[in-house]
């Protein structure tokens, strides 16, 4: 055997002048995408914000389930004790929150959703598999029935009142703030993965003796690992109490919170695991197929007009009005079996080659680092 | 003073007693061999002494300090550096990756540091990377610095794991096999290269070796293990005519003849056939 290495076959191309005018060229439709589709109507910009709430429950689970490799069966928990303190620290009853509340609210709900991952992940620390998935899914509905149903914090019947204060009131407004609060993730999980914190987590998601023998407290860094993923989830939970601009027990607990569990679960792998940008692109498909937003119900009504030019009237408007936890749900099975079976790259091996033409390198569909880019992250990796 | 000390170290697992009470030491700037049959508790040996494992009895004392209580990641921290029989390394990352992984106590920047984006982080960075650079370059490896370890032969792996064992800024390094998967020529160049490596950077080494070409030529003194217990200590000729290991070795009673002879050879035979 010889120590001598295969030629590489990764050439870094220079970023000419010409090729990022290119790229910026690009990036225009994307950008018009994010600031002017929302900005069309009320509707458009309350999907969009959905979208960006989603959009921060990915890169939580990304940091949990991607790059530590634990996974949590119980991440609504987290959303809605963020949305649970942000409502109650505003409570406004019938007025518009005052600004500054607004902002201790949504602090406080990124602290208090990570303090309960962090005790989370002390009593999860040396369990893993299908004991950790266990133990999330039980911590996940325990905490729904015990905290959001106690009627002093979620308000009865009526809820908790959480109106946005003024300068966040119109929907495509308060879309900007979300969009904000994504951009504060994106940086926390980009500061992650390029420091050593990233690269302790993945180090003992791949091998705890290796990382520990690297010098990473092994221990330690899981819990702060669960902590990042629970506090981004609990600022999700803020911003989501202040979309529907209100807190409800019923958001979070029995089916509907068990749905959001398993969406966010599916959402990471058919993301792909440790992808960021196959995540967020999965967050965003995955709000918009949501039976929180209109956009399936718009696709159904369509396809009835089309049939309609046909003369057929098969009514599926109203069949999607009677199903559409079952048809979300069902496209989202559908998208994990896909992913598992033909792509377990997921979603962000598709993307790419056009991420990272993006990010300067020369356009290629073949992959350079040679080993199929699955190899950077396999889902055995993660510990369930 | 000793950089490592063992005294009296025992390790029992239920019924079995896989480490019977070995002493050991090993001096600063000295390379040190363990040697021993499979099965002699060599690897669980580097386990107390790293701290994946807790000794029944006995203690390891590192630069005159008792750290037998300490885990693993405080120990790497202190300089104690450490490779593993099967090459343990961050298998998703990249070469260039794993050995910035390996620089995380060195990092000089603190988690919160590093997630709030501060500028020292950036600084700090591009010296890992700098010294990351410097150690595969020192190494011959720096043509396969973005590439994923999951493509790479064996024996880069070996060496690549050495390497990032050295990213730690270890004062002792411990070597489990590092000859492992390479042919006698290979494992001749690795014998110069620890060699350089002590008289470069310090290093003081203490390594499991099955080949005795390479402990003849790198290591001051051999210790070798049987069934957990010492066997015979003393310098790489001493114990490779010691009547008891070449028995422990190929079994049975140890004819004079061979004792003095065969056994170089044999081994080279074997790791010859095996690479």
């Amino acid at each position: 055997m010889s120590v001598s290495t295969p030629p590489v076959t990764a050439t870094l191309d220079v970023r000419s002048e010409r090729r990022l005018g290119i790229r910026a060229v690009a990036a225009l439709p994307l950008l018009a995408l994010l600031l002017l589709v929302p900005a069309h109507s009320d509707t458009y910009g309350h999907t969009a914000a959905y979208a960006a709430i989603f959009v921060m429950v990915g890169l939580s689970m990304n940091v949990l389930t991607g790059y530590t490799g634990q996974i949590s069966l119980g991440h609504q928990a987290f959303v809605g004790l963020g949305a649970l303190t942000a409502a109650n620290v505003v409570n406004t009853g019938t007025t518009a929150a005052d600004p500054f509340m607004f902002g201790v609210g949504i602090v406080l709900s990124a602290v208090a959703a990570g303090v309960a991952a962090l005790l989370l992940g002390a009593v999860a620390l040396r369990i893993r598999g299908l004991y950790l998935a266990l133990v999330t899914l039980v911590f996940g509905s325990v905490f729904a029935d015990a905290i959001f149903t106690l009627p002093s914090l979620n308000g009865e019947d009526a809820g908790v009142k959480a109106y946005r204060p003024t300068p966040f009131s119109s929907e495509y407004r308060f879309y900007l703030f979300a969009l904000a609060m994504v951009l504060v993730c994106y940086y926390i999980d980009v500061c992650v993965r390029r420091t050593k914190v990233g690269r302790g987590l993945v180090a003992l998601r791949d091998n705890e003796l290796v990382a520990s023998a690297f010098g990473v407290n092994v221990l330690g860094y899981k819990l702060l690992g669960f902590t990042i993923s629970g506090a981004i989830a609990g600022l999700a939970g803020g911003v989501f109490a202040f979309w529907t601009q209100q807190f409800s027990d019923k958001d979070f607990t029995a089916a509907a919170g068990f749905n959001l569990a398993l969406t966010f679960v599916v959402m990471v792998v058919v993301g792909g695991l440790a992808n960021r940008g196959g995540v967020i692109a999965a967050a965003i498909f995955f709000a918009l197929v949501s039976p929180s937003t209109q956009v399936l119900a718009w696709v159904f009504g369509e396809l009835d007009k089309f049939f309609g030019l046909f003369g057929l009237h098969p009514d599926l408007g109203n069949f999607y009005f009677d199903h559409k936890f079952y048809i979300s749900n069902l496209i989202g099975a559908v998208l994990l079996l896909q992913t598992v079976i033909l792509n377990p790259g997921g979603l962000g091996q598709v993307i790419r080659p056009f991420a990272r033409w993006f990010a300067g390198h020369k356009f290629t569909l073949h992959d350079p680092d040679g080993d199929g880019g699955v190899g950077a992250m396999e889902g055995s990796s993660v510990r369930a | 003073m000793s950089v490592l000390e063992v005294r009296d170290l025992t390790i029992r697992f239920g019924g079995l007693t896989a480490i019977d009470g070995l002493n050991l030491k090993v001096d600063e700037w000295e390379i040190v061999g363990l040697m021993g049959p499979n099965g002699a508790g060599k690897t669980t040996a580097f386990n107390c002494i790293t701290g994946f494992y807790k000794p029944s009895h006995g203690q390891v004392f590192y630069k005159g300090e008792d750290v037998t209580k300490l885990p693993p990641h405080r120990k790497a921290a202190l300089g104690i550096g450490r490779t593993f029989q099967n090459v343990g390394m961050v298998k998703s990352e990249t070469v260039l990756e794993n050995l910035l992984t390996a620089q995380h106590t060195k990092t000089g920047y603190d988690a919160l540091q590093a997630i709030a984006g501060s500028g020292v982080v950036r600084q700090r960075e591009k010296e890992l990377v700098a010294r990351a650079e410097a150690i595969l370059e020192l190494l011959g490896l720096a043509d396969i610095r973005d590439r994923r370890l999951g493509a790479l032969p064996y024996g880069t792996l070996k060496l690549l794991e050495l390497g990032c064992a050295l990213a730690t800024d270890p004062d002792l390094l411990l070597l489990d096999e590092p000859s492992s998967g390479m042919g006698p020529e290979e494992s001749h160049q690795l014998g110069d290269r620890l060699l350089a490596l002590r008289k470069e950077l310090g290093v003081t080494m203490l390594l499991i070796e099955h080949h005795v070409p390479l402990v003849a030529a790198v290591c001051d003194y051999v210790y070798v293990l049987n069934f957990g217990k010492l066997l015979a200590e003393g310098d790489a000729d001493h114990v490779r005519n010691h009547p008891e290991v070449v028995a422990a070795y190929l079994g049975g009673e140890a004819p004079e003849a061979l004792a003095q002879t065969e056994l170089p050879d044999d081994q080279q035979a074997l790791a010859e056939a095996t690479s």
